[in-house]
């Protein structure tokens, strides 16, 4: 029983629990169905990066770059769409997950064989992407009229009340759930990340694993190009900058831990919500937006504190007291 | 007394091999280039100014170097300068005395530099996830302070400081960051705190099982990086005459480029000053003859990413082509 | 038969750390493969782990040439190992541990986590180990961790086993539980190759046997063929009494002390006392608490009760340069990890300790260095040919010999001495003690922690036993007996 309420994943349920209970009071509005869909359609993007990203984090990496590959990627197909507005909608999806995979794969191939370190690399393509757009867009907008009608309608269907958006989280979840516990290679990600030297002589291969780590973070983020784009009707070259810190820091909240192998993929989910929940809280009770980056920033060191304290390694018994 | 001599016989091959003479021959390389795309180039009075742009992230590459060496890194350095800049303005705008402005600016940026080091040291946090967190912090305190409006004000000294030039030829920005460097430079390669740092940034553990007094050190960088974020948010203020929330937006990664392009090794243990001397000069002069040019300053952003994944990854290709080969 | 090596060959820039080196492994054997440390054995052990390739030679398994190019491979032609290192994921399960890399998977190629479960609870019951499928790995002791191990190579049906020191921190119980375990491997049909410096441990359970010394194969015959006196022959190259060299040495008074010291889930009622001149053996299994001590004592970790007198004075010591400061100082057993900075040069780390005495208001004075580490050099003799030489490129005996000057440099009075002798070779080794004997003759006092009990009987004068983060005994080791000391670290009285 004890283990259960000190369970990692039960103590963030709490704490989203007990918050959504306090905004409920200072704001009852916040609690309504409605509202609450809104909130979870909001966090959804993030829940979705914050997955991929997990897998990046496994293997003791960061990728750094997601936000101006999400933004590069959107900004693309949105040129594209204008020139072209009569291809499906599917075409573009398609379209921007692969430039995102392209772009993840360069990271890979930068960090695993020409061996720059990811900090180096990552935040030599977080800005290399993000410079691109400014190139290909002239630094000029997309306007939501620009769009077709097909393009940004997908978002906004809804099943039992819950969006689009917030049905391909779910099914985001499903698939990296089924992918990190039980495939080989989520398996094996979370031995490479846990005692590299060890995954290495049993045959695991570092660099494929790197490089297909950083193709699937780069693929979704190629997916929540699309995403973002249609939902908020505009492409530009500001869209999502800093926002790879806040899925970094979901993921931190969500318990995966920078050393490595360790980390459950509801515990992800769930610090995502978190931030998610905060986000959209401040507003709600009346706290000026421009709190918002402090308190973040707050959240996340006070929860990377309490994150180390229970993870610390416990030395091992050797006396045993009677 | 035994006479083992104290290095391998000197061949002047040795220094071809050397990272701070490729980085010197890629500056001279660009220098040339520069003077021969544009006739502006060679002018003394334009190459002076082109220092300004410069000269702030230069002398927080200083102490970032030793940050990055000691096996750590600074990502809220431009956040500090954030917050910095608003108390200077803040402190200006209840009328304080210039030297009371400065030192109260100077110090925010110590405690926040300090704040960072508590936290990496007491929680043993590794300084990565930290100075994420408190980038954001720290940048979030700025805009809630000043949330949409901005500063204009500042004491004639910091004005001065920031945009002047001292007998009328030299920015004091940059004198600034010369005499640093040579500090700096001094104090890392000629003094036992920097063999302290190094032996840190090579082997944490094994420095603090010889006495070495590791958390310490780690926390005084952490608090000089913060000082001296500080220091050049009082150029910087000084000479753009106004601060909004979102100054220096950016800047960290600017500032880690020109450290590791220097040829400071990113996991720590080895570096020197004159590497990211020569790298500042290199990024300084390129963006000035992109920007003769009219290249945008996207392209200027874009070419340094590259620069900064190539000048790793195209030394390390080559290694593993040769090992290959063996 | 077998395995068969033949003329089996390879180097390292320019060592020859194999040479022509045949080595043949019959069925349904135990084949204690022998020799000093930079012997070979290790490197051997590694090509049939398919972690170095061979530079000449070749390998028969079952009579058919093979070429094992990775470890992978190695795993799939029916070898395996278990190490002293842990080749374990501390964060992930008993039953994942022992699947690692070969998770059995459904039709639909998704893992079968029921099926693997059923099978590790299958091999634990039949090892008879008490450990259940779903315990992580850092949650068991080291004997359970071998047996994680163990199952690990079961598993993968391997018909080779190789164990590498198996029995280095099991008590005596568990020692005998591992000797059953694989007498029943080989009656499994299973061929075991045994690495193991304990050799009475290997006339006891071992078939044959094979010695390499200085990469090649000195000799290889059956076990009751010979005796320890020989092997140890073959081992060093020249009749070597077991008996160390130890300078007569009179010894004086108390001068450090330690009482009560306590720290939790560690060790409890530590106290003893060290004698100048002294050297005091603190001898126990691996994970008795006696680095743990130590650790404490130089101001790495706090003890949560405890003090220290040294001449007479108490002294607090709550950092590393505490201690080093009143003259106490510690050699890790770890030494690449917490001794030495390798990619430092080797006259910075012989000065690491006194960089502040080397320096005039914090400027360095090369000259200083230069002299100290010239001494030192000298003192200890060791090979390098520049200063600015990284220390990670001298030998390991060079390497330790740094570390120790490093410490000596600081003129300290007590040295702690964490197994000074491991994993070094057998000329190093005895030059080690040699020096030790000198260094309590110029009026140091040692306190040397060592899992060899020759060591412990050759060189100390008393040794303090401990179990189990407690001290057993304390005894003259001129008084005491083999049997005696084992026992008492085994948990026995």
């Amino acid at each position: 029983m004890k283990k259960f309420l000190t369970n990692r994943d039960f103590i963030l349920f709490s704490i989203i629990m007990i918050g959504l209970v306090a905004v409920g009071f200072a704001n009852p509005l916040f609690v309504t169905p409605s509202s609450i869909s809104d909130v979870l359609t909001d966090t959804s993007i993030l829940i979705i990066l914050a997955l991929s990203q997990m897998i990046v984090i496994l293997i003791r990496a960061i990728d750094l770059s997601v936000a101006s590959n999400l933004a590069l990627s959107g900004m693309l197909i949105s040129l594209l769409s204008t020139v072209h507005p009569e291809l499906p909608v599917y075409y573009f999806i398609a379209l921007s997950c692969v430039i995102g995979t392209v772009l993840g794969v360069l990271n890979g191939v930068s960090i695993a064989i020409l061996k720059v370190p990811f900090i180096v690399t990552t935040l030599g393509t977080l800005s290399i992407y993000r410079g691109l757009i400014y190139f290909v867009s002239d630094g000029k907008q997309v306007y939501s009229n620009e769009f077709s009608e097909d393009f940004l309608s997908l978002i906004h269907y809804k099943f039992l009340s819950l969006s689009f958006l917030f049905w391909l989280a779910v099914a985001v979840f499903i698939i990296i759930y089924i992918l990190l516990n039980h495939t080989r290679f989520g398996r094996n990600l979370y031995s490479l990340g846990g005692n590299p030297d060890a995954a290495k002589y049993i045959g695991i291969n570092e660099n494929k694993y790197i490089i297909l780590a950083y193709s699937i973070s780069g693929f979704f983020a190629g997916l929540c190009g699309y995403l973002w784009v249609a939902r908020y009707s505009v492409a530009s070259t500001q869209i999502a900058i800093g926002f790879e810190l806040t899925v970094i820091s979901a993921c931190v909240v969500g318990g995966i831990s920078v050393m490595g192998g360790v980390g459950t993929v509801l515990g992800c989910v769930l610090g995502a919500l978190l931030i998610g929940l905060i986000r959209n809280a401040l507003p709600a009770v009346d706290i000026s937006q421009f709190w918002q980056l402090a308190i973040s920033g707050a959240i996340i060191l006070i929860a990377i504190i309490i994150n180390t304290k229970t993870e610390q390694r416990k030395e091992k018994t050797i006396m045993v007291e009677n | 007394m035994s006479m083992i001599p104290e290095k391998p016989p000197f061949k002047l091959l040795d220094i071809l091999y050397k990272k701070e003479f490729i980085l010197f021959v890629v500056l001279v390389s660009i220098l040339i280039m520069n003077s021969n795309i544009s006739p502006y180039f060679l002018d003394l009075y334009n190459l002076i100014d082109s220092t300004f742009l410069f000269s702030e992230k230069a002398i927080i590459a200083l102490t970032m170097t030793f940050v990055i060496i000691a096996r750590q890194i600074d990502l809220s350095v431009a956040s500090i300068i954030a917050v910095s800049s608003c108390v200077l303005g803040y402190t200006t705008s209840l009328g304080y005395d210039t030297w009371l402005v400065i030192s109260l600016t100077l110090l925010s940026g110590a405690i926040c530099g300090a704040f960072n080091g508590a936290i990496i040291t007491k929680f043993a946090i590794p300084s990565i996830i930290v100075t994420i967190g408190t980038m954001s912090l720290f940048r979030g305190l700025a805009y809630s302070f000043l949330e949409d409006s901005y500063y204009n004000k500042f004491p004639k000294l910091v004005s001065n400081l920031g945009g002047g030039y001292l007998f009328g030829y030299i920015p004091y920005a940059f004198l600034t960051f010369i005499i640093l460097a040579f500090i700096f430079a001094f104090i890392l390669h000629k003094t036992s705190v920097g063999k302290k740092i190094y032996s840190i940034g090579n082997n944490p553990d094994a420095a603090q099982y010889t006495g070495i007094a590791v958390d310490k050190y780690t926390f005084v960088l952490f608090t000089l990086n913060g000082l001296f974020s500080a220091l050049a948010a009082i150029f910087l203020s000084g000479r753009l005459s106004s601060v909004r929330p979102n100054i220096a937006f950016g800047w960290e990664l600017e500032i880690i480029t020109m450290v590791v392009l220097g040829g400071v090794y990113i996991y720590g243990g080895s570096g020197s000053i004159l590497g990211v001397v020569i790298s500042i000069f290199i990024l300084g002069m390129l963006s000035f003859g992109l920007g003769l040019l009219n290249v945008p300053g996207v392209g200027i952003i874009i070419f340094t990413g590259l620069l900064l994944i190539l000048s790793i990854g195209f030394p390390s290709f080559i290694q593993t082509l040769r090992r290959k080969n063996e | 038969m077998k395995l068969e090596l033949k003329s089996i060959s390879k180097n390292f820039h320019g060592v020859k750390a194999l040479q022509n080196v045949d080595f043949q492994l019959k069925e349904n054997s135990i084949h204690a493969l022998l020799g000093e440390n930079g012997a070979g054995k290790s490197t051997l052990v590694k090509i049939l782990c398919g972690v170095y390739q061979p530079d000449g030679g070749s390998i028969h398994l079952n009579n058919q040439q093979q070429t094992i190019f990775n470890p992978a491979i190695s795993l799939s032609l029916g070898i395996s190992a278990i190490h002293q290192e842990s080749v374990m994921f501390d964060e992930l399960t008993v039953t994942e541990n022992i699947f690692i890399g070969n998770h059995l998977t459904k039709s639909n190629g998704l893992i079968d986590w029921a099926l693997m479960e059923n099978k590790t609870k299958q091999l634990l019951e039949e090892l008879e180990a008490n450990i259940e499928p779903n315990e992580k790995i850092k949650d068991l002791s080291i004997a359970q961790r071998h047996i994680v191990q163990i199952s690990r190579s079961l598993i993968h049906d391997a018909d080779i086993v190789i164990m590498d020191e198996p029995t280095a921190s099991l008590s005596q119980k568990e020692i005998n539980e591992l000797y059953t375990i694989i007498r029943n491997l080989k009656k499994q049909n299973k061929s075991i190759i045994f690495i193991s410096h304990k050799l009475d441990e290997v006339m006891e359970v071992c078939d044959d046997f094979t010695v390499l010394r200085d990469g090649e194969l000195i000799k290889s015959d059956v076990i009751s063929n010979t005796d320890k006196d020989q092997l140890i022959t073959h081992m060093a190259g020249r009749e070597v009494n077991q008996i160390f060299p130890k300078n007569n040495v009179t010894i004086e008074n108390e001068i450090f002390q330690v009482s009560n010291f306590y720290k939790k889930t560690q060790f409890k009622n530590i106290n003893f006392n060290l004698r100048k001149k002294e050297i005091l053996g603190f001898y126990g299994l691996v994970g008795s608490g006696r680095t743990e001590i130590m650790k404490s004592i130089f101001g790495i970790t706090k003890p949560d009760e405890g003090e220290i007198h040294f001449k007479d004075q108490k002294i607090t010591i709550t950092k590393p340069s505490d201690a080093i400061n009143q003259g106490i100082v510690y050699l890790s057993e770890e030494r690449q990890q917490l001794g030495m900075t390798g990619l430092m040069s080797v006259k910075d780390n012989i000065n690491m300790a006194i960089m502040d005495r080397n320096s005039q208001f914090y400027i360095m004075d090369t000259l200083k260095e230069i002299k100290n580490a010239s001494a030192m050099q000298e003192k200890l003799n060791i090979k390098v040919s520049y200063w600015s030489q990284l220390t990670q490129s001298l030998s390991g005996g060079n390497q330790q010999k740094t570390v120790i000057a490093k410490w000596l440099s600081t003129k300290p009075e007590v040295l702690i001495l964490d197994e000074p002798t491991k994993g070094i070779d057998v000329r190093s080794k005895s030059a080690v003690h040699e020096f030790m004997g000198e260094l309590v003759g110029e009026g140091m006092s040692i306190i040397m922690v060592s899992s060899e009990l020759p060591e412990i009987l050759g060189m100390c004068d008393r040794v303090v036993v401990m179990y189990k983060g407690l001290i057993k005994d304390i005894l003259d080791v001129k008084d005491a007996s083999s049997e005696q000391i084992v026992k008492l670290a085994s948990g026995e009285s």
